[in-house]
């Protein structure tokens, strides 16, 4: 047993995930050695074609065994096919064990639990969502779910902690030789950020498409020296779950109150000038925040430098409008963010590793200015948690959470002080995704409120009209006297989930609950 | 046997039923929902508290919540325990 | 100020707990329209425990009762008058100085039971009626207690027996003559409430327009519409600047002894003063 530098408990040897390199601080740990890589592979001019006639027939091309690891992409979100169709194969050939290593999973995904159940996968790395989450939870599970960052995740394979026996990349538009294009077809989601970790480093790499276009294909994100097998299928998603319509800003008044108190920090902190780069998340508060900075933005003649992250039509207007001169996008959520990466010059599709990956020459998140996140809680050390609802299951992936709160300049967590009568500032959050250190202010409906380490950061907005500064005592006080004491979570000592900082290290730990 | 309700299931709320219970019983609290799982402690204390502030003790008490503070428990049990005895 | 007076439905836990963090002047928790008849009782005694609890912020807050033409009014009284964090009482469909009588007599005789100083808290009278408007200056100088009065919107029309415009012609006479009766008497003229909730546009335009007349403020029923209605009560910056040089002028001049005061060449007489002073108490700046 040791406590980290989260002031944290963890085992030095945990079944089933191994070692563990304790955290020691946000940038502590260096990497060491070289980059490991995938098979060499050879391919002549003898085959001109890589395509098969099925999944089963890919897999079985592409010496899938019983035991290896496979890996997907989350770019088709709750459209996605791609996945079940894989796992469902390999159920019926007889291939079990396997260890899933996806980007994200999804509510579409909940047929995963029953390859859990009957053996076809014993293994997870990467999110847990909703019923997923439950069961592993409740100790469904032989081994516990690692969580890694989205930049954690390309770190871990590069650093060879992770690797992908066979990646099946889910391609909205492919050709025979292998060459992967996401803006184009049918089942269009814009940037393939999260695919090329997963093109570069499988050993065996499977395009699937439902788009199959003359070679050679453009325009190409994922080139055919990637490729080793093709296959093309009736669909790869649902277009109406890979992207929403248009994301509109909320109406809803408690949120606009503290979008609103975030937006009046941004711009009274010293990032709020010319070249500001900033980063917003496609949820209600981030993306009325987003609005509110444009508003100050017209007002005060400033230019956006870049933008990041996950892209949304409104942030595809800020881009039109001249307001950002850049985007920089890993995830395209909606129907104008995909035409806008597929028209646009200045709408730029990055891979994880350039986004948030801490081990390269440097992360998109280092050159960022500020980030909007939430979380379910965060406790006086303004540490966050994002992985844990107050039930204590582990339900959410860790997403960019960890690398954008490191990399920017300016951290901000917005969200309101109680959810219902579940407060979301408490003493000590129950599991630590994202550590103080790299949190510079928390904004609920109360106000604003400043980590201590930031004295800059106080001073900029003391005197603010209308801006309330509230401590992080009274800030926890307030919370604790509205909701009351609260019971414990009740739980077994097996641990189930293993959450890793974005270089590799042991965060924290997510216990099985007691039913 | 009598039985009353109050409240709502809309946010930050709770629908308290009351039930007549029989003398000796004693106070029988059922919770469900949203808070169930990290607030019976402090929600059976509260409900407690405001049914010994109306001398009643007996009563069968469900309560279905959606994120109530105890002000509103205990507003919704006062209410409901009004039109029980109405 | 009271720029605004934001309405909480007084049986609606989510807005009596938040309702007073956006940023209005005022409150009012109603257990009058937004309350089902059936849940007079629960909203009562949910308002009386917020207004027990006391956590309000600075804003004034207010409760709008029941018509004394119900089984409701008095015991909406003896709840709320008791409470910590009580500053007025909005009352329903007073038509006439009576009515007025009735009420302060009520209030008195809870302030007297409870301890509570008299005369503390105040009342804001919703005329609703063709006869309450008429009787707005009587009504408004019935008591000592009165702090504003507000034309009924609905209802005023449902008497006059008409339908809502899209530009209120219905109401404007009965506006301007609230507003008259009003300054007559010292007290608000506070405005009726804008219920397209969508309608930004439509709501400054109204908001303007009514400013205009002379009214203090606006009650609402959502908080979105709180700063479209401040941002046109407040003074602009230009506003602020121009009503700060006729106070310096104005304060030059006394000190010089003489009686005519100039700004920028042109004589700026007692009147252009005294609205220089109300515009920086506006700004939060007197």
């Amino acid at each position: 047993m040791t406590i980290n530098a989260v002031k944290r408990e963890i085992p030095d040897y945990i079944e089933g995930y191994g070692k563990v390199r304790h955290y020691q601080g946000a940038f502590a740990r260096k990497p060491e050695g070289a980059i490991a890589g995938a098979k060499l592979r050879c391919f002549n001019n003898d085959v001109t074609d890589k395509r098969v006639s099925s999944i089963k027939e890919a897999i079985k091309a592409s010496g899938l065994k019983s035991g290896m690891t496979v890996s997907f992409h989350h770019h088709l979100r709750n459209g996605d096919y791609v996945v079940n169709m894989v796992l469902d194969a390999c159920a019926e050939m007889g291939i079990k064990e396997l260890t899933l290593f996806p980007t994200a999973l999804f509510g579409v995904h909940k047929k995963v639990i029953d390859h859990i159940k009957s053996g076809v996968v014993t293994k997870i790395m990467g999110s847990v969502n909703g019923p997923i989450g439950q069961l592993v939870s409740e100790g469904g599970m032989q081994v516990p779910v690692v969580l890694r960052s989205h930049g954690g995740r390309p770190r871990a394979v590069m650093a060879g902690d992770v690797h992908i026996d066979v990646a099946f990349i889910a391609a909205p538009t492919a050709d025979k030789y292998g060459n992967i294009c996401g803006t184009l077809g049918k089942s269009a989601c814009g940037s393939l950020g999260y695919a090329f970790t997963d093109a570069d480093y499988a050993d065996k790499v499977v395009a699937v498409t439902d788009n199959l276009v003359d070679f050679p294909a453009s325009p190409v994100s994922i080139p055919q020296t990637k490729a080793d097998i093709v296959v093309e299928v009736p669909s790869i998603g649902d277009p109406a779950g890979i992207v929403s319509g248009t994301t509109k800003v909320t109406r809803d008044p408690l949120r606009l109150l503290i979008s609103r108190y975030a937006s009046q920090l941004i711009e009274a902190s010293p990032y709020f000038k010319d070249g500001i780069s900033f980063q917003t998340g496609a949820g209600g508060i981030p993306l009325a925040v987003t609005a509110f900075m444009k508003e100050a933005m017209l007002k005060k003649g400033i230019k956006g430098g870049f933008g990041l992250g996950g892209i949304t039509g409104y942030f595809v207007e800020l881009l039109k409008e001249g307001l950002v001169g850049k985007l920089m996008d890993v995830q395209s959520f909606d129907l104008d963010a995909v035409r806008s990466i597929g028209e646009n010059p200045n709408h730029i599709e990055i891979s994880a590793d350039w986004y948030a990956n801490p081990w390269n020459c440097g992360a998109a998140v280092n050159m960022l200015d500020v980030v909007i996140l939430g979380a379910t809680e965060v406790d006086t050390d303004f540490n966050a948690n994002v992985n844990t609802e107050a039930d204590g299951a582990l339900l959410h992936g860790t997403g960019g959470h960890q690398d954008t709160a490191a990399g920017a300049k300016l951290t901000i967590i917005a969200q309101p002080l109680l959810r219902g009568r579940i407060p979301c500032v408490t003493d000590s959050v129950y599991n630590v995704t994202t550590p103080g250190e790299v949190i510079d202010a928390i904004v609920t409906e109360y106000g604003v409120t400043i980590n201590p380490r930031r004295k800059d950061l106080l001073d900029a907005v003391s005197g603010v009209k209308d801006l309330p500064l509230v401590p992080m005592e009274e800030l926890a006080a307030r919370a604790k006297k509205m909701s009351g004491p609260t019971d414990p979570v009740r739980t077994t000592d097996r641990i189930i989930g293993v959450v890793e900082w974005r270089d590799g290290t042991v965060i924290d730990i997510v216990r099985q609950l007691k039913k | 046997m009598k039985t009353a309700q109050a409240g709502t299931l809309e946010s930050m709320d709770c629908l308290v039923t009351l039930t007549e219970a029989a003398p000796g019983v004693g106070i029988k609290i059922n919770i469900t929902g949203a808070s169930a799982a990290r607030f019976t402690t402090a929600m059976t204390k509260k409900i407690k508290e405001t049914l010994a502030e109306l001398s009643v003790k007996d009563m069968d008490v469900a309560v279905q919540d959606n994120g109530a503070l105890d002000i509103v428990l205990g507003a919704r049990v006062e209410a409901a325990y009004g039109r029980l005895t109405k | 100020m009271r720029r605004t007076m934001l309405y909480l439905p007084g049986n609606n836990p989510n807005m009596l707990t938040k309702g007073h963090l956006f940023g209005s002047d005022g409150v009012i928790l109603d257990l009058e329209d937004a309350v089902a008849m059936v849940e007079k009782d629960a909203a009562r005694i949910l308002v009386s425990k917020y207004l027990k609890q006391g956590e309000f912020g600075g804003v004034e807050v207010t409760v709008r009762i029941n018509g004394i033409d119900t089984e409701f009014w008095k015991k909406d009284l003896e709840a709320i008058v008791p409470m910590k964090r009580l500053d007025g009482i909005r009352a329903p469909k007073v038509d006439s100085a009576e009515t007025v009588k009735i009420l302060d007599e009520e209030i008195s005789r809870l302030e007297d039971k409870y301890g509570v100083p008299q005369g503390k808290l105040k009342l804001f009278c919703l005329l609703e009626t063709a006869k309450g408007i008429l009787n707005a200056y009587e009504i408004a100088t019935a008591s000592p207690r009165i702090a504003a009065i507000i034309p009924g919107g609905e209802d005023l029309r449902a008497d006059l027996k008409t339908e809502r415009s899209m530009d209120g012609t219905e109401l404007e006479w009965a506006r301007r003559f609230v507003v008259f009766a009003g300054r007559a008497a010292g007290v608000d003229p506070l405005d009726t409430v804008f219920s397209r909730v969508t309608d930004d546009e439509g709501l400054r335009k109204e908001t303007q327009f009514i400013k205009q007349l002379g009214f203090a403020g606006k009650s609402i029923i959502h908080p979105n519409q709180i700063r479209i209605i401040h941002d046109v009560f407040n003074p602009t910056e230009a506003e602020i600047a121009k009503a700060q040089k006729i106070l310096a002028a104005a304060k030059e001049a006394a000190e010089r002894g003489q009686g005519a005061v100039t700004v920028d060449g042109k004589m700026v007489d007692t009147p252009v003063v005294k609205r220089a002073e109300y515009v920086l108490v506006r700004a939060g700046l007197a």
